[in-house]
């Protein structure tokens, strides 16, 4: 019996390998036990990260240091809010897919798609102006290395995220998911609020800290 | 970074922030009467994206952070 990704509801829909409620309220349950504690562990990963960063940072007088302003305030802030509101959006995608409105589904997800697109962008935008105009590098500074480890990191989830919702999008298209059977779709959903939540400690970390 | 620039930042982010604010909340409290284990992790983590709207916008409003930067 195939239990992997969304194989089960396709199977079920598709009535090959007809599965009973109870147990695929069973394996839906270890599945979202298995998916939390992959959240617990990429939380301990970004964890040992953070107080590298911390020990390091308390290791220096000033910081940033002299030379390089650190990252823009303001626009951190507003592509904070971005990616926030991409969580916030794929929330409701969720909510759309549950009570049966799959036009407004594909939208919320579409918009979550362009949100995250825009975080990484705007990424991209910051990396470039630390790069180019403040010369902070990942070797030149404990500065650089730290921010573009972390940031890179969240930047590197926020990438597979954006796979990921694709990954999603393309098997509702294909029916993979019902109206009763989505865990995938859940999985995807707290995995995308995940991303978010890391972002709001490096945010205080980089940006305010 | 021009005045315009950081004027049109500061807007964005606070009228989203509060928007997106709003709806974390919302949205929480609309998942309060749930108990199941995704249920109680989405109330986390909307509880927690409500905090990083608030940092946003207070860093927006001058209350936090350290704008004497870029």
């Amino acid at each position: 019996m195939a239990v992997a990704g969304g194989t089960l509801e396709h199977e079920h829909g598709a009535g090959h390998h007809e599965m009973s409620d109870a147990l695929y309220e069973e394996i839906r349950g270890h599945r979202l036990l298995g998916f939390t504690l992959f959240l617990i562990s990429d939380c301990i990963l970004f964890s040992a990260f953070i107080f590298a960063y911390l020990y390091l940072r308390n290791t220096i007088d000033h910081w940033p240091p002299p030379g390089i302003e650190g990252p823009n305030l303001l626009f951190g802030a507003l592509n904070s809010v971005v990616l926030f509101g991409s969580g916030a959006t794929m929330h409701y995608a969720l909510e759309s897919w549950k009570h049966g409105n799959t036009k407004l589904f594909y939208r919320w997800l579409g918009l979550t798609l362009f949100l995250g697109l825009w975080f990484l962008l705007g990424q991209g935008y910051e990396y470039s102006d630390l790069y180019y105009r403040q010369h902070a590098t990942w070797a030149g500074s404990i500065f650089g290395a730290s921010f573009f480890t972390l940031t890179g990191l969240h930047g590197f989830h926020v990438f597979v995220g954006l796979i990921y919702l694709s990954v999603v999008w393309l098997q509702t298209r294909a029916g993979v998911y019902t109206r009763q059977r989505f865990f995938g779709l859940t999985a995807a959903t707290l995995y995308w609020h995940f991303v978010d939540v890391i972002w709001v400690f490096l945010f205080f970390l980089f940006y305010i800290f | 970074m021009s005045i315009l620039q950081a004027t049109i930042e500061q807007t964005l982010t606070l009228y989203f922030g509060v928007i997106v604010f709003l709806t974390a909340i919302v949205q929480t409290k609309n998942e309060w009467g749930k108990h199941a284990l995704e249920d109680n992790v989405t109330k986390l983590l909307l509880i927690l994206m409500a905090v990083g709207c608030v940092e946003a916008i207070g860093a927006t409003l001058g209350f936090l952070g350290h704008h004497g930067g870029a």
